[in-house]
């Protein structure tokens, strides 16, 4: 074959695939149905469910696109800001005051039975759900932080128990350090990302402390702030004893998922259903040596943890009202029978934790909740966490990446914790104002 | 054809001293200082080049655990062909999440493939006819024109990608291989153009001038005499157009939604983020993601490399 | 002949283009919609006084240049290469085009396995060649995340520079070097006055295209590092992003976007005025 015809062989060969398709590519979009979009975490388990509400409901067509977790806010953002949004979608509690305030989501005061799923549900997830009055949301799930350990480790290291006060997390770091077992015993996910970094709230929260106050102006820079000591520590165990990994800011939540699994750290500051996968024998090497604790607080005299939300929303300008708000239903809500569902479905699938109190007494629940954690330290963590009150503000999501930055700031020496807690004050009080 | 005799800059070459009468030195063994520069510097260039991709196409064929062993394995100690086939039958696949990535893998890939090329079709087809013109005619504006052309690409995507998918949903094309052929053709065909203008240039003039003298028309002039010299240029101009199609995210993230659109970027973006991990299937999606590309361009490099060449040097 | 071209890329470009300069001028954030009002070039005296902005803006020029510069001095070299005759020339130039096919995702993705800090493959191969005795977490120090991220761009971008270059190359007639070679000019001499003014104007399209490429870097930093750590590799591209379309303030985040051009513009009016004087040489 020479030149040309191989040439004018491979320009056959670009034009075919690329014409025949396109004659017949209309969108794919059906029109009637429910259009729903969340992150993409399980996507094939959501699916699962979505085509169960779809056997229940055969007049209801559904078109579930999962979206790359990183890139979610920011496609719905454009999704909303050219009118096509999805009629039912995923909502982090952290993003729910700007979406409102954006007039993606319509208020579900007038849909039939929302008061008897708020009277179901724990009171800080409804607070979650609520903004300036007005309920938005159903649960997706909830849960609370806990410190996370590998007991296994700790015993060899001299330990039966974890600690209560971060000078007694550093120091029974430190013993495992200097046992030889590992070289960095604690690990935290403080990689930079849309999503909030809750441990560091965690670690405020667990001194019955906040970074902001009730009318939602700064304190994390008062004299004696816990911000200001919980970043001490942090500089303290990363620049001296040298007990946390400076991976760390490198290391998103399920990467530190996979460390734990592997036996990587002792321990860790991560929501209480990682738990459920750390001492799944199937997919873990520490599986059975993995425990709960409290987030350890600086005077170990106070106690608490910070919770999140997730939750199911419905678009404001929806073509399909009354099937996407059947979907909606079925996805946080309650069935004919009283129960819900979805909630029930992900505890034991995932272990994801579930809004509604009753499911804490489900027997089938209980026996699921005893193969992964202690039940106790379970239920304590949610009764002492609290939900974090300023994302209720516009500029939540520009306060939350600035904090990202200040805590990776401290990690790497390029800021002292003092001068951490003054740009927290500075960037939330210029927000306040621009967002007057 | 000949090659040029250019020793590459690093190393003096000795030369032989002046007192010497020139005749006397080829007797003389020479050490090849030439020969040795470069084939260093190529050894220097082949690992650079190919080792991180090495890293990720020997995990593609390992097991879990061995991809994350410590020290690593450098070579697969149990090769096994599970990843690749996890994405031919997901069901099966170990992935404990990310299974819906898997799936849409395939999919992706076709898409990618179908909008690629198009995009470097459409590129050719709109992008000859405007570099001939600048490289054949003089013309009121046509500097200005030119530089138009590249300003427009100087604007960053992320400017215009939200009244981009307002136009494109206005359309009713979203989610559809149009969305992103247009918007690629906006990426690319201002660099197409100016690729192709230097590479018109270089062809002579007096080719069209003898066909123009055996009454050819200008298309048949273009098709059998202009085209096929400059064929070389044309590919090199259609491989660019095709790799920025091929890699472009963002643009693909927003405007398609199903596996009916989706290109191979956006799927490989649900391995990157926070809820996959599994190394070994995030580097078996990478390699397939590699590969379509990397054989079109084995294909065409004689041609895109050699060919410049031929269609330039007589000029 | 220009029709076309033009009426496809000015339907496609001329509104986008357009919306997004008239929105620049704008306050506007899709979280008060109801205050969307005309604010002249407000938004660009706001970035001016924005430390995050003016850190930002040193870290992207010191990224563009290191990239454009290392992407050039490699690309010149493996042009020069691979223009030489040498057993394996054709493998070296197949090779020399592999980094090209990869996605900039997949590219991040890559280069995340291989800097991991607990079983990445550049630890492996510093501690089996002896050259470091623990593991590193190499993208955890703010220097060690630019370089990296840096190097990783580089090697993405750079099959393109040494496709342009090499195509001038092998349009410089071998006679002009003969001549050279006669008159005993050394290797350096050679190549600058007969390689270097041959090669302008392929380097100027290099020049501006990798200019470019790396002021709009997104997809390998946001794989990669997300911009951190700290501020370490949040370039104006990255804030961009995040400003348009995380924070929906797309008066504020189109103004980021105009910066941008503006920069790669008076850039590439800067390259083609200094290539300019270089020689003869027109556009």
């Amino acid at each position: 074959m020479d030149r040309r015809s191989l040439l004018k062989t491979a320009v056959l060969g670009l034009a075919l695939p690329a014409m025949v398709p396109l004659a017949g590519c209309a969108g794919p979009t059906r029109r009637g149905a429910v259009r729903f979009e969340g992150w993409d975490y399980e996507a094939q388990l959501v699916q699962q469910n979505v085509d169960r509400f779809i056997r229940l409901n055969p007049d209801v067509e559904v078109d579930y696109a999962p979206i790359t977790s990183a890139q979610f806010i920011q496609k719905l953002t454009a999704e909303f800001m050219g009118g096509g949004g999805p009629d039912v979608l995923y909502m982090y509690d952290d993003s729910l005051a700007s979406s409102v305030e954006a007039r993606y989501l319509q208020p579900l005061d007038e849909l039939a039975g929302i008061d008897e799923v708020y009277q179901a549900i724990y009171p800080s997830v409804a607070q979650a759900m609520t903004y300036q009055g007005r309920r938005y949301g159903l649960p997706y799930y909830t849960d609370s932080q806990a410190l996370i350990y590998n007991a296994d480790i700790l015993a060899e290291a001299g330990y039966d128990t974890p600690p209560t006060t971060l000078d007694e997390l550093e120091e029974q770091a430190l013993a495992v350090k200097r046992a030889g077992l590992l070289e960095h015993p604690i690990g935290l996910p403080a990689q930079l990302s849309d999503t909030a970094l809750m441990w560091i709230w965690a670690l405020v929260y667990a001194n019955e402390a906040d970074l902001f106050d009730e009318d939602f102006q700064p304190v994390m820079n008062l004299p004696g702030s816990a911000t200001t000591a919980v970043l001490d520590w942090l500089l303290r165990v990363s620049a001296d004893s040298q007990v946390l990994d400076p991976a760390s800011v490198q290391t998103l939540p399920v990467p530190m998922d996979n460390a734990m699994m592997a036996g990587q750290y002792a321990f860790t500051i991560q929501p209480r259903y990682s738990l459920r996968n750390y001492n799944d024998p199937a997919v873990s090497n520490t599986a059975g040596a993995m425990r709960l604790a409290p987030i350890p607080s600086i005077d170990g005299r106070t106690e608490g943890t910070v919770s999140n939300s997730r939750m199911y929303c419905l678009n404001l300008e929806t073509d399909v009202q009354e099937k996407a708000e059947r979907l909606l239903h079925y996805m946080g809500g309650l069935d004919d029978d009283g129960s819900p569902y979805t909630a029930r479905f992900w505890f034991l699938e995932r272990g994801l934790g579930f809004a509604f109190t009753d499911l804490a007494d489900d027997p089938e629940i209980v026996e699921s909740l005893s193969t992964f954690a202690d039940p106790e330290i379970y239920a304590y963590l949610a009764s002492v966490a609290r939900a974090r009150s300023v994302v209720a503000v516009p500029w939540y999501a520009e306060f939350e990446a600035t904090l990202q930055r200040t805590v990776q700031q401290v990690f790497t020496g390029d800021r002292t914790p003092a001068q951490g807690s003054a740009e927290l004050e500075r960037a939330a009080r210029s927000l306040a104002r621009r967002y007057e | 054809m000949t090659t040029p005799n250019v020793p590459p800059p690093d190393v003096r070459p000795p030369r032989p001293r002046p007192s010497r009468p020139r005749r006397a030195v080829p007797l003389r063994y020479r050490v090849p200082w030439k020969k040795i520069v470069v084939y260093t510097l190529a050894a220097f260039l082949v690992l650079y080049l190919v080792l991180p991709f090495y890293w990720i196409f020997a995990m593609s064929f390992m097991r879990e655990v061995d991809a994350i062993s410590v020290p690593p394995n450098w070579i697969p100690p149990h090769p096994t062909l599970d990843n690749y086939l996890s994405f031919l039958r997901p069901d099966e696949s170990q992935a404990l999440v990310g299974g819906r990535a898997i799936r849409e893998t395939p999919f992706a890939l076709g898409n990618s493939m179908i909008v690629a090329s198009a995009t470097a079709l459409l590129n050719l087809v709109l992008a000859v006819p405007a570099a001939y013109s600048f490289s054949r005619l003089r013309f009121t504006g046509g500097r200005l024109l030119l530089i138009g052309y590249l300003i427009t690409r100087m604007v960053p995507s992320i400017a215009i990608i939200i009244p981009f998918y307002l136009m494109i949903r206005s359309m009713g094309l979203l989610d559809t291989y149009w969305a992103l052929i247009l918007s690629y053709l906006t990426f690319s065909l201002p660099v197409t153009i100016w690729v192709l203008k230097d590479f018109f240039r270089a062809v002579p003039r007096e080719l069209e001038d003898a066909a123009r003298v055996d009454r050819c028309g200008w298309f048949r002039t273009m098709w059998s005499v202009f085209l096929p010299v400059a064929a070389p240029g044309l590919v090199a101009a259609a491989v660019f157009s095709f790799m920025t199609a091929w890699s472009e995210f963002m643009f693909a993230l927003f405007m398609t939604s199903t596996e009916a659109a989706k290109t191979i970027p956006v799927v490989a973006a649900n391995f990157a983020t926070d809820m996959n991990t599994q190394f070994t299937l995030m580097a078996a999606a990478g390699v397939v993601a590699v590969v379509p590309p990397l054989i079109l361009v084995l294909i065409f490099q004689r041609l895109i490399v050699q060919g410049m060449a031929a269609g330039s040097v007589k000029g | 002949m220009n029709g076309p071209a033009l009426i496809v890329l000015f339907s496609l470009v001329a509104y986008p283009i357009g919306y997004s300069f008239w929105v620049s001028l704008h306050q506007q954030n899709l979280k008060r919609p109801d205050d969307t009002r005309f604010i002249g070039l407000e938004n660009y005296f706001a970035l001016w006084r924005d430390p995050t902005f003016l850190s930002s803006l040193r870290t992207t020029g010191l990224f563009v240049v290191l990239v454009v510069s290392m992407t050039v001095v490699l690309a010149m070299i493996l042009a020069l290469v691979l223009n030489e005759s040498f057993l394996g020339r054709g493998v070296l130039r197949s090779l020399a085009l592999l980094p090209w096919a990869m996605p900039g995702v997949v590219n991040g993705l890559m280069w995340r396995t291989i800097f991991d800090a607990n079983t990445g493959a550049l630890n492996g191969l510093l501690t089996d060649l002896g050259l470091i005795d623990s593991y590193q977490a190499w993208l955890s120090s703010p220097s060690g995340a630019f370089f990296l991220t840096a190097f990783a761009q580089v090697w993405n971008t750079l099959p393109f520079a040494v496709i342009l270059l090499l195509a001038g190359l092998s349009t410089i007639p071998s006679d002009l070097y003969d001549a050279a070679k006669v008159d005993r000019a050394g290797v350096f001499q050679r190549f600058r006055q007969i390689t270097l003014p041959w090669l302008l104007h392929p380097l100027l399209i290099v020049l501006i295209l990798e200019t470019m490429n790396a002021f709009r870097a997104f997809d390998t930093i946001y794989v990669l590092t997300g911009g951190g750590p700290g501020d370490a590799t949040s370039i104006i591209a990255v804030l961009n992003v995040r400003t348009a379309l995380t924070y929906t303030d797309f008066g504020l985040g189109s103004a980021y976007s105009w910066v941008i051009t503006a920069f790669t513009l008076i850039i590439s009016v800067g390259y083609v005025a200094a290539l300019y004087r270089k020689g003869s040489f027109e556009v």
